[in-house]
């Protein structure tokens, strides 16, 4: 075991020693004894001793060499601040900072960056991101490939941190999480101006015809801004897309939303205009090795969160064109609301509802074309969201000819009773403005609305269909065929039925009600057994399971399952009342 | 004000379909003598050269006869029978038998005002990718929107807005109006809210619903 004393002597013995050697000659021993030596000094205290000769003249080859292996010692005084050895330490790792060579200073820093609790990491990015920023600068042109790693690191680091949800989280901000968010932005900015002093240059140049940057020099500065927009993509994904932004009303003075917003003036700074950055997903894809990249560079997921921070949180609005069609911006967006509605998380899957609802209102009700459908997200959209209300404002900004489409499509795909119901609900609604004055159209009148109707009227297993399953869509089958038997004269017959309803009686109205019967008989039956064996539960403790076609109810108590029987049977009443009303309203107009 | 004598027919039938006379002469006869309505009927309004593309001699030699015939001078036309043309085309019934829904087109709901000439050789065509520099007020004179640099320090970093125009990526009366434009024309564009952001507006861009907008626009390059 070393004490104290013997580790100072021996790094005073190794730096004596090396004093006069060359640089290139020390060997790896000499570094050994340095660094275990250095270190233990430092994390014994003896910070004063290290410092005088760290600062020495004579020993400023050696300091070049070695010195940062004891980043690891200094960093952890630094970091617990309350030690008395803090300002001598400060001292040495400054002069580090500006004596060791850059590319060494920057591996030992960002190992220190690696923590794991969130407290340590917080602490130790709010302490290195400024050296590191420093260390960055002295490498000059040789900086973005080491500007890139120590970006990904901070990334890394700061993702292991707990997000405020709540605006008081935000603002107690107990792990430090906004901090760093601003730590970043703060060590970015050097970078970022440089980026976009060299934009202005080579603007400036290719006006006046006057390259003072080689083409090393070109590439170098690509790679600054390459390193720069993977950052603001990464972020774009992570945090940004996990967070929820608070407005301005709510509250002031965000921190999170000021990131946001400085990732925008960033992405600005280097180049990128936020316009062509939302309508990438439109972009040809031409060449098919530059595509890849493409999507490499602009990862969906991050172009579908700014999309978000522009179109619903309004950032960066001042850099935003103010001339593009509100159908274009849907049509952009339409493709990040499908993106961020194929994940799982929730915070996505809002942020793409919110985006899609924002970019919906925008329209014009009625304004969509029939050939925009043509596009499978137009379709596959709406069918995804949660939430009737966006459902219909997505079917309302659709034209008549769209509307008509895109309920074939829907009674087509969706395999979903409540879903088609819906959309049955729709039909009777088009048909209703239809048959106003002055509404007339094509497609919910007349030829074509009988394909339509067919696919409404009709029941999807012929008597044997399951009614409890299929009631929404059954119901408003019903409620459109008696609207239809009520609203349209059989002189005018302006929707078909009248010519059709041969038909409907065979494939809709004869299979319902023999379907009625069967499923009223089954539970009535169900419903006896059911009471018998309630009575008969005294003498037995028998677990009851009561089965309705082929599919077992779950088990519940016997009241529980008789009163779901009796709602069942209800429901057939309720059928067979509308069924009974159509009927008769039939008859009395045949006799007419 | 001072009325001009009826104008004299110059040219015979011979010299009208001869090749001597080129049809951009018979234009410009036309569209300096004919009253507005006339040169509208027969598709006559606009730029010279525009017309001679879409009109064939034959049909511009029947326009000089008529003309001839239907005494329809500039300055004939009294203002009421104006406005009894343009009540008509209000009161016209559409057609009841449409097989798809037909747009109704209607006048252009913008109107330009050259500030600057172009070049008057390249028109964009639709599809064509266009840059502009412009700056959008409202008609109390609020501006909303603007890509033109102000100040020194952001000057040299703006760049003018590209986009590939008559696809319906920019508000209706950018598109329409961009077409009419040429390179290096500066225009100040009037346009209805039916062909900008309409019933709705843009609440967060501070246009207010049924904003009528104006634009003054320069367009820098086509590609």
């Amino acid at each position: 075991m070393k004490t104290a004393g013997m580790a100072l002597e021996q790094l005073s013995e190794v730096v004596q020693r090396c004093q006069a050697l060359p640089d290139d000659s020390y060997t790896t021993e000499d570094h050994n004894i340095f660094t275990v030596a250095g270190q233990t000094c430092i994390k014994e205290g003896n910070s004063v001793q290290v410092l005088s000769i760290v600062l020495d003249e004579k020993n400023q080859e050696i300091v070049r060499c070695m010195g940062w292996n004891l980043l690891p010692p200094l960093i952890q005084v630094l970091l617990k601040k309350e030690d008395k050895n803090l300002p001598q330490c400060l001292a040495i790792f400054n002069h580090l900072l500006e004596t060791c060579r850059p590319k060494e200073l920057l591996i030992g820093l960002l190992e220190q960056l690696e923590q794991d609790d969130p407290d340590t990491i917080a602490e130790s990015l709010h302490l290195l991101l400024k050296p590191l920023q420093k260390v960055l600068v002295r490498l000059g042109g040789r900086k973005a490939s080491s500007l890139g790693m120590a970006l990904s690191s901070v990334l890394d680091q700061v993702a292991k941190l707990p997000l405020p949800h709540t605006k008081e989280q935000e603002e107690d901000d107990v792990f430090s999480f906004c901090r760093c968010c601003t730590d970043m932005i703060d060590f970015v900015r050097p970078f970022v101006q440089e980026v976009r002093h060299n934009l202005l240059n080579n603007v400036m140049q290719s006006e006046t015809a006057n390259r003072t940057v080689g083409r090393q020099g070109k590439d170098k500065e690509d790679e600054l801004r390459t390193e720069l927009l993977k950052f603001c993509m990464k972020s774009l994904s992570h945090p940004l897309l996990e967070v929820h932004l608070k407005e301005p009303d709510t509250l002031a003075l965000s921190p999170l939303r000021t990131f946001a917003t400085e990732i925008l003036n960033i992405l600005g700074s280097i180049g990128e205009s936020l316009s062509s950055l939302v309508h990438q997903p439109l972009l040809k894809r031409k060449q098919v090795p530059g595509f890849l990249e493409e999507v490499v560079r602009y990862p969906k997921e991050s172009l579908a969160s700014l999309a978000h921070l522009v179109f619903v949180h309004h950032l960066a609005a001042d850099t935003f064109p103010t001339v593009f069609s509100p159908v274009f911006s849907l049509r952009c967006n339409i493709e990040h609301v499908s993106v961020l509605l194929s994940r799982t998380e929730e915070s996505k899957l809002q942020k793409g509802l919110e985006l899609y609802e924002k970019s919906l209102v925008r329209v014009e009700d009625g304004s969509l074309r029939a050939d925009l459908l043509e596009i499978k997200t137009f379709l596959t959209v709406p069918q995804r969201t949660k939430g009737l209300k966006v459902f219909q404002l997505s079917i309302d900004k659709f034209n008549t000819e769209a509307k008509y489409r895109f309920f074939q499509y829907m009674l087509k795909t969706s395999n979903h009773s409540g879903v088609e119901g819906y959309i049955i609900k729709n039909i009777k609604n088009q048909i209703d403005i239809a048959l106003q004055p002055g509404n007339s159209n094509v497609w919910f009148e007349g030829i074509q609305l009988m394909p339509l109707l067919r696919k409404v009227l009709i029941l999807p297993d012929g008597p044997e269909t399951d009614l409890l399953q299929y009631l929404d869509r059954v119901m408003e089958s019903l409620n459109l065929l008696r609207y239809l038997v009520i609203r349209d004269k059989v002189t005018e017959n302006q929707t078909g039925i009248w010519t059709e309803l041969y038909k409907v009686e065979d494939m809709f109205m004869k299979p319902l009600r023999v379907g009625v019967n069967m499923s009223r008989a089954h539970y009535e039956r169900e419903l006896q057994n059911t009471m018998e064996a309630k009575k008969s539960k005294a003498k037995e403790e028998s677990v009851l399971s009561v089965s309705v076609g082929g599919e077992e109810l779950p088990s519940m108590t016997p009241e529980s399952q008789i009163q779901a029987l009796h709602s069942a049977l209800h429901t057939f009443d309720m059928i067979e009342s509308v069924l009974a009303r159509i009927e008769e309203l039939i008859e009395v107009k045949d006799n007419l | 004000l001072k009325m001009a004598a009826e104008p004299t027919r110059e040219w015979s039938d011979e010299q009208l379909k001869s090749d001597d006379l080129s049809k951009k002469d018979i234009i410009k006869f036309l569209q300096d003598n004919a009253a507005h309505s006339f040169l509208n009927e027969h598709k006559l309004l606009g730029n010279i050269k525009n017309v001679a593309k879409t009109a064939k001699k034959e049909q511009l030699i029947i326009a000089y006869d008529q003309l001839f015939e239907s005494k329809r001078f500039k300055g004939t036309e009294a203002v009421e029978e104006v406005t009894e043309k343009v009540k008509a085309v209000k009161v016209e019934e559409k057609p009841k038998d449409v097989k798809t829904e037909v747009v109704d087109e209607g006048p252009p709901k913008y109107t330009k005002s050259v500030l600057k000439k172009g070049d008057k050789t390249n028109f964009p065509k639709k599809g064509d990718t266009v840059s502009c520099w412009y700056t959008g007020t409202l008609e109390d004179g609020t501006v909303f929107d603007t890509n033109v640099p102000t100040g020194a320090k952001k000057k040299k970093q703006a760049k003018p807005l590209s986009f590939k125009v008559g696809l319906g990526k920019v508000i209706r009366g950018w598109d329409e109006a961009l077409l009419t434009m040429s390179k290096g024309e500066t225009a100040r564009l009037e346009i209805d809210p039916e062909w900008a952001y309409g019933k709705k507006g843009v609440p967060e861009s501070k246009i207010p619903p049924n904003a009528k907008l104006i634009f003054e626009v320069e367009l820098v390059s086509v590609d």
